[in-house]
């Protein structure tokens, strides 16, 4: 081939449709670079500020760019609309999340810049990994979701739990990788292609790669959304992260990390369907109550609602089990509810954890509604959307996995999720009637709650109520988005 | 079914109203909490009183003062709302006795802490319940219906008595888990109906239309009245209920035992019988037995209780099977009863309660032994404690007479022994009521103490007030409610015409 054919074949990326994931590319690359040459005093002020201007001027590029979608890179980034949706809730949460660092780390007294690079790296990966079919840059991005995951994890150099929790993430994570990337192997072997979506419309003899393709790949992520029996990691990490990120791995990480396997979704054809809704309704029954029976004996409160993480991705997996588009709705409904709420509560823990001689149990929580009422009301919230009761949005997204699940006839598993709830019940109705039916035993007082905390807090406090109380909002998004991803 | 479009948007308000109230409790000052309270309940009474007067009884089989807003257009989610003969009823019911329930908290000596949040819990719950009453979307229908569990279930757990905790986690974790049942059962209707007709819509009306027969009919019917029989509650589910009884503040208990029990009823006629049709034929023998379980059961449990609060629940859970019973016996005279008794046992356990409530803070006991001869130097509450007790015995004249007179006559129809098994019922309802007024009028015990006791007056009185008014009227002048309903509880037994 001639040099200048070779040079005719290049095709210019249209970076209008990689705009939010530029910024936060540059918002990295910046922050990096101050990190390096400011001041320990600047860089507590710019710092943040950068990453804050980065993130909310990628929020606005993901309103503008809102409409286009297509494929660039050589077809191997594409934007969609469900990644845009995924997005828009990425950069919001993480917004969230990024006005309770900067107190929350001074309090440990262990703020160090790493912390915001590593924040906009591992947002930047989490944005890529949901918006990509080509196999190679979803492998990419999630070992990129993952490295960034554990540095966070292990933030807090001096603690011990944090460098256990770490510790045990990177080997079952790296584990996850790896099988994700054999799979991936398998399914290039069986297509000959690195395109999910020719893979799977790929009319070929030999279903045997394929299947085991798809397995391995599945068995990556499940490692990665903590489905039993891969999610041994999951509290001890959840648990031992600096809370802010716990929030962050909950919420944006449980997002990204489900995308593609919700990708995979429509593409499963007839002739796996039942064995898809077998495989996957089966290990989504044992995460939910696994997790839930587990969570129900725990006396701290961040493995507690690391336990509910584990037992909500059986939830969403129970979505995953209906190939139908009402299933796929569901998912993505579920997906964007987990996170809001988990990031709120997680971040509400966040801010107890600062006030004095905190440790996390649940018996602390005696009598909350005296000594922070407006917390004790955000937090209480939380738990009800979690359990799912109405009008918060974890009822829609139950609601809506019970349509999905009766579509395809799945009784058992519908009975199945409600056993679950029963159970879960009894937990987060507990922290409910500690805090508002018990007497308090110990002072709470958060010390010098910033009105960004408080305000990110309400904002995600009032999602949860009003994305279920006037649901258009966000269905405009997820209706055309779950139909276009059938229209393949 | 008709729709009559409202000319003004008055069930909105009623739910507005008590709602809007709250939050105004809630940041108005601690002084003005009570006035609050009693002005919202009161003007929402008096809302309904309008409904009540424009009300086109020549049509009350149809769906009036009907108003719709979109929430989410391609699943057909809709706040439907509208008020027909059998909505009415309950509606009226709910505004009376939350307007009761707060009258009486004014002067309660259990409520002294934490008050804007007891106003605010009571006037959510009555704006929640309007709202069970009165739509006629199945998913706004279930958001209400799940809601009004939040506020007693705090109602309990702060303000109720020594096992307020143990209590109000029972009635949290029956109440939302039997409700998932329902959750269920109303996705699955709507997902079928979707498979058939090719849109999704949890409108009542499109769903009646619906035919949902065979395996399916009696799947629903059964995810459906799970949620309902533990809300009613029926005899294996109703554990929950002495336990939220014995414990919740005397409000709590008014509200819980006069309106949260018949939004199970209620639900069991709109729904259960309404849209299943078939397999509420199907199961009727089954139906029916468990009612008359119910009514014996807890008739013969009543008697035994020590405990004046469990004896009222008890009391009420038997009424609640005259009720059942009397539905499932599908026919005119059945639902008549069956829809009148859930009024009437809604003054009557309403003032048993408070009764219980008045006693309890004279002698701070709920013991019966020590309540012997109680009401001796109280002669206008013996009076008050007399109709009650007497009107939900089931005497003529007093307001459940009617439920329990036509349920025997409509038992008849299906031969003298299922009507002589409904008597026993009766009977031993009476045994019970005559018992407790045994003890509060004839047994002796030394006087010292009551001696000095003061007469019922004020605020609690004009609550008993308002809830005798309406037994008497029934008592004596059935027909001016069962003009209201009838022509509704027809129209959901026209269907089992064709059925045969």
């Amino acid at each position: 081939m001639e040099v200048k054919e070779l040079i005719g074949t290049i095709e210019l990326p249209d970076l209008g449709l990689f705009l939010p994931e530029l910024i936060v590319l540059i918002t990295a690359f910046v922050l990096f670079t101050l990190d390096l040459a400011l001041s320990p005093a600047r860089k507590r002020l710019l710092l943040p500020s950068i990453s804050a201007i980065g993130y909310v001027s990628a929020f606005i590029s993901l309103f503008l760019t809102g409409g286009m979608t297509g494929d660039t890179f050589y077809r191997t980034f594409t934007k969609d609309t469900l990644g845009t949706l995924i997005k828009i809730f990425e950069v919001l949460i993480t917004i969230g999340v990024l006005a309770f660092a900067n107190r929350y780390f001074r309090h440990r007294r262990s703020l160090y810049g790493e912390f915001y690079y590593m924040l906009a790296f591992t947002l930047l990966a989490s944005m890529i990994l949901v918006s990509s079919y080509n196999l190679i840059v979803i492998y990419v991005a999630l070992e990129f979701v993952s490295i960034g995951f554990y540095i966070l994890t292990a933030l807090m150099r001096g603690s011990f739990i944090a460098k256990e929790g770490a510790y045990k993430y990177l080997i079952l994570g790296g584990l996850s990788i790896a099988l994700a990337s054999y799979g991936a192997v398998f399914m290039y072997i069986y297509a000959g292609s690195i395109d999910l979506r020719e893979i799977l419309t790929y009319r070929g003899q030999d279903h045997h790669y394929l299947i085991l393709g798809i397995v391995l790949f599945l068995i990556g992520f499940a490692i990665k959304i903590g489905a039993v029996p891969f999610h041994f990691w999951l509290p001890d990490a959840y648990q031992g992260a600096p809370t802010p990120i716990t929030a962050f791995m909950a919420s944006v990480g449980k997002m990204a990390f489900f995308v593609p396997v919700v990708r995979i979704m429509p593409l499963i054809g007839e002739k796996f369907s039942f064995a898809w809704m077998i495989t996957v309704g089966v290990i989504a029954a044992v995460t939910m109550l696994y997790g839930n029976i587990v969570a129900l004996v725990q006396k701290d409160i961040k493995r507690l609602l690391a336990y509910s993480s584990i037992a909500h991705s059986g939830y969403i997996l129970a979505g995953v089990a209906v190939t139908e588009t009402i299933g796929l709705k569901a998912v993505i409904y579920f997906l964007i509810a987990y996170g809001v709420m988990s990031a709120g509560a997680f971040l509400a823990v966040a801010l107890l954890e600062r006030s004095g001689g905190w440790e996390n149990t649940i018996a602390e929580f005696s009598g909350l509604r005296f000594s922070a009422p407006y917390l004790a009301f955000s937090f209480m919230i939380f738990m009800f959307a979690l359990l799912g009761v109405p009008p918060t949005v974890g009822f829609v997204g139950k609601t809506l996995v019970f349509m999905a699940l009766s579509y395809d006839k799945l009784w058992w598993l519908a009975l199945i999720i409600i056993l679950s709830t029963a159970i879960s019940t009894g937990y987060y109705v507990r922290l409910v009637v500690l805090m508002y039916m018990k007497d308090r035993e110990k002072e709470v007082s958060v010390r010098e709650r910033s009105y960004l905390e408080t305000a990110s807090l309400a904002v995600l406090t009032l999602l949860t109520i009003l994305l279920a109380v006037f649901p258009s909002a966000i269905w405009e998004l997820i209706s055309p988005s779950a139909e276009i991803l059938f229209q393949r | 079914m008709e729709i009559i479009e409202a000319p003004f948007p008055f069930v909105t308000l009623s739910i507005a109203v008590p709602a809007l109230f709250a939050l105004g409790v809630l940041y108005l000052s601690q002084k003005h909490v009570k006035i609050l309270g009693v002005l919202g309940s009161l003007i929402t009474f008096f809302i309904s009183l309008i409904v009540l007067y424009l009300f086109d009884y020549s049509r009350a089989g149809s769906v009036q003062f009907y108003e719709e807003y979109l929430i989410l257009e391609e699943l057909g989610v809709k706040l439907s709302l509208g008020i027909d003969g059998l909505s009415l009823i309950m509606y009226l019911l709910t505004t009376l006795v939350s307007l009761v329930a707060i009258l009486w908290s004014i002067r309660d000596h259990q409520i002294s802490t934490r008050l804007r949040e007891y106003f605010f819990a009571f006037l959510l719950s009555e704006s929640f319940l309007i709202g069970v009453f009165t739509s006629f979307d199945l998913i706004v229908f279930f958001v209400f219906y799940e809601l009004t569990l939040l506020p007693m279930f705090f109602a309990i757990g702060i303000w109720g008595y020594k096992l307020r905790l143990y209590s109000a986690y029972k009635f949290f974790i029956y109440i939302f888990v039997s409700s998932l049942f329902l959750l269920l059962g109303v996705a699955t209707a709507v997902v079928l109906n979707y498979q058939k007709t090719g849109s999704f819509s949890f409108s009542y009306f499109d769903l009646l239309k619906a035919d949902f027969s065979g395996t399916a009919g009696l799947l629903l019917f059964v995810l459906f009245f799970i949620a309902f029989a533990v809300k009613t509650p029926l005899v294996p589910f109703h554990t929950w209920l002495p336990d939220a009884h014995g414990e919740a503040p005397t409000a709590g208990s008014v509200v819980l035992a006069a309106i949260l029990l018949k939004m199970g009823t209620y639900a069991l006629v709109r729904f259960n019988i309404g849209l299943f049709p078939e397999a509420t034929l199907k199961l009727m023998p089954y139906l029916v037995s468990i009612g008359i379980i119910t009514i014996l059961y807890a008739s013969w449990m009543t008697i035994v209780q020590n405990n004046v609060k469990r004896f009222v629940a008890y009391s009420s859970v038997s009424h609640m099977g005259f009720i059942v019973t009397a539905m499932f016996l599908l026919n005119r005279e059945g639902m008549k009863a069956s829809v009148i008794e859930m009024f009437a046992h809604g003054m009557t356990s309403a003032s048993l309660f408070m009764i219980a409530g008045f006693i309890y803070n004279r002698l701070h006991t709920f013991n019966m032994n020590s309540l012997r001869g109680s009401v001796k130097f109280m002669p206008l509450f013996a009076v008050i404690v007399a109709l009650t007790a007497f009107a939900s015995m089931g005497l003529p004249g007093g307001s459940s007479f009617w439920g329990k007179f036509l349920t025997v006559l409509s038992a008849k129809e299906y031969g003298t022994k299922l009507a002589l098994l409904v008597l026993g019922g009766a009977f031993f309802s009476a045994a019970y009521v005559l018992y407790m007024l045994k003890t509060l009028f004839l047994d002796v015990r030394e006087e010292s103490i009551l001696i000095h006791f003061t007469d019922i007056r004020g605020y609690k009185l004009l609550s008993f007030l308002l809830l005798l008014i309406p037994i008497l009227l029934i008592g004596f002048f059935p027909h001016l409610f069962f003009g209201m309903f009838v022509e509704a509880t027809d129209l959901i037994l026209k269907r089992f015409i064709n059925l045969g």
